[in-house]
């Protein structure tokens, strides 16, 4: 740990109730991530990576243990705080890019601001953090679905950076880019880090992992190593 | 400033233009339907008003002909005659006293022939001095000889009379008599005072009883008052003086505001009727209005779950749903209420035969009235995908495809 917690999970657990049975995702896992950190989350599927990130990115709350970000406990804020929480202070990278498809590139960028400030952005933010991610400002105007793969990663990472965030959530942010491609994407995300960012990364790819300053393996949900 | 979120509605409408156009038809047919039916009713009420205004000073005496007995017994007559007689034509005289005019009017139905074209009508026979005391003879002249008579508008304009005309009044079966038109009446319509001479013929009082008999004994009497003001109390005195017997009733007495409530109450059921029909249309709209946000909330479960998960409220996300269903309903209203101006103009003219009352605020009102309940349709039928729509939850709804 390279900084002060800025997350803490304490005892944490997840069990998800389905016909099949009980089945539990985390099983008592207390984890401490500092300000500032770089940490990849390994596993193979199923080990619980992808519950973690939702607990950290206060999608879900566990069902018992306590998830801590910024001091505040996630299980004692209201869901509009959560949703507030979400907006200003987690950047979310989806592998799947998730941008809105009835946006343009530029408007993906603005939404979060607009979501925080309800109003237009007429500061120039938006169009600073595309610029920042090296995304070509002339395709500004277009829809995502008119955009290379590389190109709406790079809208991504700017509309999770646009509120200017703490803690930046990457969830194989490679895993649908080619080589060269997911390469100058971690390069960002580096970047990011050296600018005071920290950094959650899931990811299957061992180069990819070699990234961050801290791996954490999960397996059955359970921390590994 | 545009609201990001009605910009994403307006664009999730464009890119389902089709569908979107579809379903506000639905929309458009209610508003056009509520809108068009109500203005017809409006109109209709309205036209009567004007028309029964006519007589609003008259009070209408009719025989009180026919009365249920004691349970399980026939109907019976009230007398001998079921006319008004001589003596009781005498009390309404004294009741009314110089408050009004006395008009005693005998009236029947009958056959008529024209040249050799037949035809059916009322018939009135009345004193020829009474006669301009309430009808308007447009052309011609009053009744002077026992054979001359005046026939309304809708008779003259059927068979193309002209002045002078011999009419033979009766049937084959029951004889015939033969009269002179000396006059055509204006156009009077469905007056108050229950004369209705548009379709009938008016003859001397003299020339009625030589063809039907009856002398002293009428059908209808009318009293014009004065003064309007006057016109419960002189039906208070004519009641006290003729029907002694309140069980019995000799008379019913009633007036152009008794006669019009009663209308008025069967044309607003009528228009209450069908406007519900109208909003069976709007009911059906709801239903396709609700099934197209429905398919827009499955169709866009990923990118509520996107918006969700990176920060936007479920309120937000409501808005979102809710002003595509505005938008929606005011497509089709705004188009709906321009309908229903043409559509209501075409049904009034059509059905009513006039539209002078068509552009007055009363009757103009229901268009507003109907885009706004479009309105509130659409909306209402948005609640529930906009409701289900922002208590997706996020995770699930990334996961979908």
């Amino acid at each position: 740990m390279t900084g002060n917690p800025l997350i803490r999970l304490a005892e944490v657990t997840k069990v998800y109730h389905l016909e099949s049975g009980d089945f539990t995702a985390l099983d008592h896992i207390s984890l401490d991530i500092g300000e500032n950190d770089f940490v990849a989350l390994m596993g193979p599927s199923g080990s619980g990576k992808s519950t973690m990130l939702n607990l950290l990115g206060i999608l879900d709350v566990p069902s018992s243990g306590q998830v801590q970000i910024a001091g505040k406990d996630v299980a004692r804020m209201t869901p509009l705080e959560r949703t507030h929480m979400r907006r200003d202070s987690i950047g979310y990278i989806f592998q799947k890019f998730y941008l809105i498809p009835l946006l343009s590139a530029y408007e993906n960028v603005e939404y979060p601001l607009i979501l925080k400030y309800k109003k237009r952005d007429t500061t120039g933010r938006a169009a600073e953090v595309l610029r920042s991610v090296g995304f070509d400002e002339a395709l500004g105007a277009h829809r995502p679905s008119q955009l290379s793969g590389g190109q709406q990663q790079r809208v991504a990472i700017a509309r999770a950076l646009v509120n200017d965030p703490g803690i930046l959530l990457c969830d194989e942010p490679t895993g649908n880019l080619d080589r060269k491609t997911g390469l100058q994407i971690m390069d960002i995300l580096c970047e990011l880090h050296a600018k005071g960012k920290t950094v959650i990364l899931v990811t299957h790819d061992p180069k990819i992992s070699e990234y961050a300053h801290r791996v954490i393996e999960l397996e059955d949900g359970k921390i590994a190593s | 400033m545009k609201d990001i979120f009605l910009d994403l509605s307006a664009r999730s409408v464009r890119l389902n233009l089709l569908r979107s156009i579809l379903a506000s038809i639905g929309i458009v047919i209610g508003v056009v339907a509520i809108s068009s039916m109500g203005m017809l009713g409006t109109n209709m009420q309205l036209e009567v008003k004007d028309q029964l205004s006519t007589g609003a000073n008259t009070i209408v005496i009719t025989p009180d002909t026919v009365r249920m007995g004691p349970p399980g017994s026939a109907p019976s007559s009230s007398s001998s005659s079921s006319d008004i007689t001589k003596t009781v034509l005498g009390k309404i005289r004294i009741a009314t006293g110089t408050s009004g005019t006395v008009i005693p009017i005998h009236r029947t139905n009958t056959q008529f022939t024209l040249g050799s074209v037949p035809g059916r009508a009322s018939v009135y026979g009345l004193d020829p001095d009474d006669i301009t005391k309430f009808l308007t003879i447009g052309n011609g002249t009053n009744i002077v000889g026992i054979n001359d008579a005046l026939v309304g508008s809708t008779i003259a304009g059927n068979f193309n009379l002209k002045l002078g005309s011999r009419i033979r009044i009766g049937s084959e079966s029951t004889g015939q008599s033969v009269a002179r038109i000396i006059g055509i009446l204006d156009e009077r319509g469905m007056s108050s005072d229950n004369i209705n001479t548009d379709n009938a013929i008016v003859v001397s009082d003299d020339w009625y009883v030589n063809q039907y008999g009856g002398k002293d004994e009428y059908q209808q009497v009318n009293v014009i008052v004065k003064d309007i003001d006057t016109i419960t109390d002189v039906e208070t005195a004519i009641d006290t003086k003729v029907n002694t017997d309140k069980k019995t009733p000799t008379v019913r007495i009633s007036d152009a505001s008794s006669r019009l409530s009663s209308i008025s109450s069967s044309l607003s059921t009528m228009t209450t009727f069908i406007l519900a029909i109208g909003a069976i249309s709007l009911g059906v709209a709801a239903v396709s209005i609700f099934n197209v946000m429905m398919m827009s909330v499955n169709e866009r479960v990923q990118e509520i779950g996107i918006l969700l998960s990176i920060g936007t409220e479920k309120g937000e996300v409501r808005r979102m749903f809710l002003y595509e269903a505005f938008i929606l309903g005011l497509l089709g209203a705004v188009v709906g209420g321009a309908s229903s101006l043409v559509m209501g103009y075409s049904v009034v003219s059509a059905m009513i035969g006039t539209t002078a009352y068509f552009f007055l605020p009363e009757s103009l009102a229901y268009i507003p009235e109907g885009m706004i309940v479009g309105m509130v349709v659409c909306l209402v039928s948005g609640l529930y995908p906009a409701w289900r729509a922002s208590n997706l939850d996020p995770i699930e709804a990334l996961r979908s495809e």
